[in-house]
């Protein structure tokens, strides 16, 4: 390396020195901490000697022992297939719709689909708690439809129904994002094909399933991975869509019982090591279901072509 | 005969699709819009008309021109809006009685010097009406009535000094990202050393994986042991890291679409790389700077975990946690709630509205290739 390539690389890494030492000391370093955490019996608080020694898979172990585990895992399956089934279909139909410009004023419609998106997750979390409370709006829609005056919506009551609103808040929020996302994708697909089909006959449905989805199955495989990754962190939604206590507890999910385990779990000596556990499991079945999506899809492309 | 009936067949069933169209996109815009537009307007109105009728458009807070005031003695929970100690005027002190009556939240202190006679004088008990006051504190008195929800949210919610913070760390993290990811972005699309920004871009790339929510047991261990929880530095660092991933992806992304042959020029020219950056790379790269400024001031204004767990003291809460413990006091009134949501999401729908073109275009980028 001559003197002039040295003076470059010192440049170059002038350049991205700073980003990249931030990037690593956030991002990068808290990654590796939070596995090794995870293996130990770290207790900030412990007196003498070291706060630490490696425990192995015990914190695992005690993981999938806890029954409020499995509860929260079956809630956040819920929340992965709500967003699967309903957001991804749904998303899809719209954009659909957009790109065959079945309807006018195109833009306004996209412009207020897409809106929830970006509207703080806590407000709107808090509006809907309130919209489906017991004295709510909603309630009040059930009293005018029904003609009782003490109709109530309950569902956020009890443990085995809590999960279908949040289910509904969750399409209401995120469903424009993927009508986003399709309709970018169809806009930038070959027409020739649906012109094709369309001189030998095909009708609209058709045309739908036989040449639209084929093409359009890596931007749904995307979007499958990105629904499952997304609903798998999501934290902040049903967390103020519910009440601290037993409405919160009864739809937990994974990321709501990392977070009481970890920081408001005081009487758990290990609080911060479970709470680690918790997080890499999030991490690691985020991983499972996308490689399984991925193997799904290939199956699928494979089936249509043989 | 035939292939008319395919036509009108055809027709018919384009028709029928039309309407199914619209259809679905009305019914789904009222769903997004319904909502939001409910809170808006409720945020208007008194709790006694929430709970007397909760879609009703707002009238009490605003026909307040004949409210029926009670005078009330000086008592401890009634907190006086001035400093009884350097102004020792003497006030009457009145309280309304169809605005959250009897419980001390709509209180008026009117200084008795001011005030006609008659009105000076009435004793404990006895009432007034706001239209025979004189003009000034008439005028007064209604339009605070009419912003009696939103006054109330920032004083008694504390949202003020929240709404500051959330823009402090908006603005000054989303300008620490825009400057170091486009330092980095143009180091790794425009200098030769294309291995070593392969490396970084898969290490950067990676953080597309990572949310703030999956470390932050780590993060908050971090930085409780150098001290840097509860401080805005601390937050403001955290937000920064998070955004590089996004910005460098769209910024590496546009430069590599610029033409080479100009930095090269600049060279030559006898500019040094960080000039070339500053004056010529910088400047060219508006569109994707504004992408990437919204989305992740946007982000940041949003952003509820991060700051919950970080932040203790209410000096560095931001505008989501501010709002989230307000509505979870049970003294705080609905209209209150509602008004303290709408201050959290007016400035984002504003800005989406404004830049709702560039934020799709900023989506569809960073989702496709993400």
């Amino acid at each position: 390396m001559n003197k002039r390539d040295r003076r470059q690389l010192l440049i170059f890494f002038a350049m991205v020195g700073p980003g990249l030492l931030i990037y690593l000391f956030i991002v990068a370093y808290p990654v590796i901490y939070s596995v090794w955490l995870s293996f130990t019996d770290f207790n900030p608080n412990r007196g003498g000697g070291s706060s630490w020694s490696f425990v192995g898979f015990l914190q695992y172990k005690t993981m999938l022992e806890d029954p409020n585990f499995w509860h929260a895992f079956n809630n956040n399956m819920f929340v992965v297939f709500v967003s699967v089934f309903g957001q991804i279909p749904i998303g899809f139909i719209l954009a659909y719709i957009l790109y065959r410009r079945m309807v006018k004023a195109q833009h306004f419609f996209q412009a207020m689909i897409f809106l929830p998106q970006f509207l703080s997750t806590i407000v709107i979390g808090i509006m809907w708690k309130r919209a489906f409370s017991a004295d709510g709006p909603v309630s009040r829609i059930i009293q005018l439809v029904t003609g009782d005056p003490t109709a109530q919506f309950d569902l956020m009551l009890y443990a085995d129904t809590v999960m279908i609103p949040i289910g509904f808040a969750l399409i209401w929020m995120y469903t424009g994002f993927f009508m986003i996302i399709f309709l970018a994708n169809l806009q930038k697909m070959n027409t020739n094909m649906i012109e094709a089909a369309k001189i030998d006959g095909a009708t609209e449905p058709q045309i739908f399933f036989r040449v639209i989805v084929p093409l359009l199955s890596g931007t749904i495989l995307v979007s499958t991975v990105l629904a499952i990754a997304g609903s798998l962190r999501g934290f902040d939604l049903i967390f103020a869509m519910t009440t601290q206590g037993l409405q919160r507890n009864n739809a937990m999910v994974l990321p709501i019982f990392m977070y009481q385990t970890a920081f408001q779990d005081y009487s758990n000596q290990m609080r911060f090591a479970f709470g680690s556990a918790i997080s890499n499991a999030i991490v690691f079945i985020s991983i499972l279901l996308i490689m399984l999506s991925n193997f799904i899809g290939k199956k699928l492309n494979a089936g249509e072509e043989g | 005969m035939k292939s008319t009936e395919i036509v009108t067949q055809k027709k018919i069933s384009g028709i029928i699709g039309k309407i199914l169209s619209y259809f679905v996109f009305i019914t789904w815009t009222l769903i997004t819009i319904l909502p939001l537009f409910w809170m808006t307007y409720s945020s208007l109105k008194s709790n006694e008309e929430l709970t007397r009728n909760i879609y009703a458009f707002p009238h009490d807070l605003f026909d307040n021109y004949n409210d029926e005031y009670i005078v009330i003695p000086p008592q401890l929970n009634v907190i006086p809006d001035y400093d009884p100690d350097v102004d020792k005027r003497e006030r009457l002190i009145i309280e309304s009685t169809s605005i959250a009556p009897t419980r001390r939240l709509m209180v008026y202190f009117l200084v008795k010097e001011d005030l006609p006679v008659r009105i000076a004088n009435l004793k404990v008990g006895e009432t007034l009406v706001i239209s025979e006051l004189p003009s000034k504190m008439r005028l007064k008195i209604s339009w605070s009535t009419m912003w009696f929800n939103y006054t109330s949210a920032f004083v008694r919610g504390g949202l003020g000094l929240k709404f500051i913070n959330s823009i402090i760390y908006s603005s000054v993290s989303t300008f620490a990202i825009v400057i170091l990811g486009l330092m980095m972005s143009f180091a790794l699309s425009k200098m030769q050393f294309k291995k070593i920004s392969k490396v970084i871009m898969a290490l950067i790339g990676l953080g597309y994986l990572i949310s703030i929510n999956s470390v932050i047991i780590p993060l908050f261990l971090m930085l409780s042991s150098v001290h840097l929880t509860d401080t805005h530095l601390g937050i403001i660092l955290v937000y920064t890291a998070f955004g590089f991933p996004l910005a460098v992806m769209l910024a590496t992304q546009f430069m590599k679409g610029l033409p080479n042959s100009l930095v090269e020029s600049a060279y030559i020219d006898g500019a040094s790389v960080f000039k070339t950056f500053l004056s010529i790379i910088l400047p060219m790269s508006t569109p994707v700077i504004i992408t990437i400024s919204i989305m992740s001031a946007l982000g940041i204004w949003n952003e509820f975990l991060l700051v919950l767990v970080l932040a203790s003291s209410e000096f560095t809460k931001s505008l989501p946690v501010g709002v989230f413990s307000f509505s979870s006091l049970t003294s705080t009134q609905l209209g209150w709630q509602l008004a303290a949501l709408v201050i959290a999401t007016a400035p984002a729908m504003l800005v989406y509205f404004l830049f709702n073109k560039r934020l799709t275009m900023g989506v569809v980028g960073g989702a496709i290739k993400g």
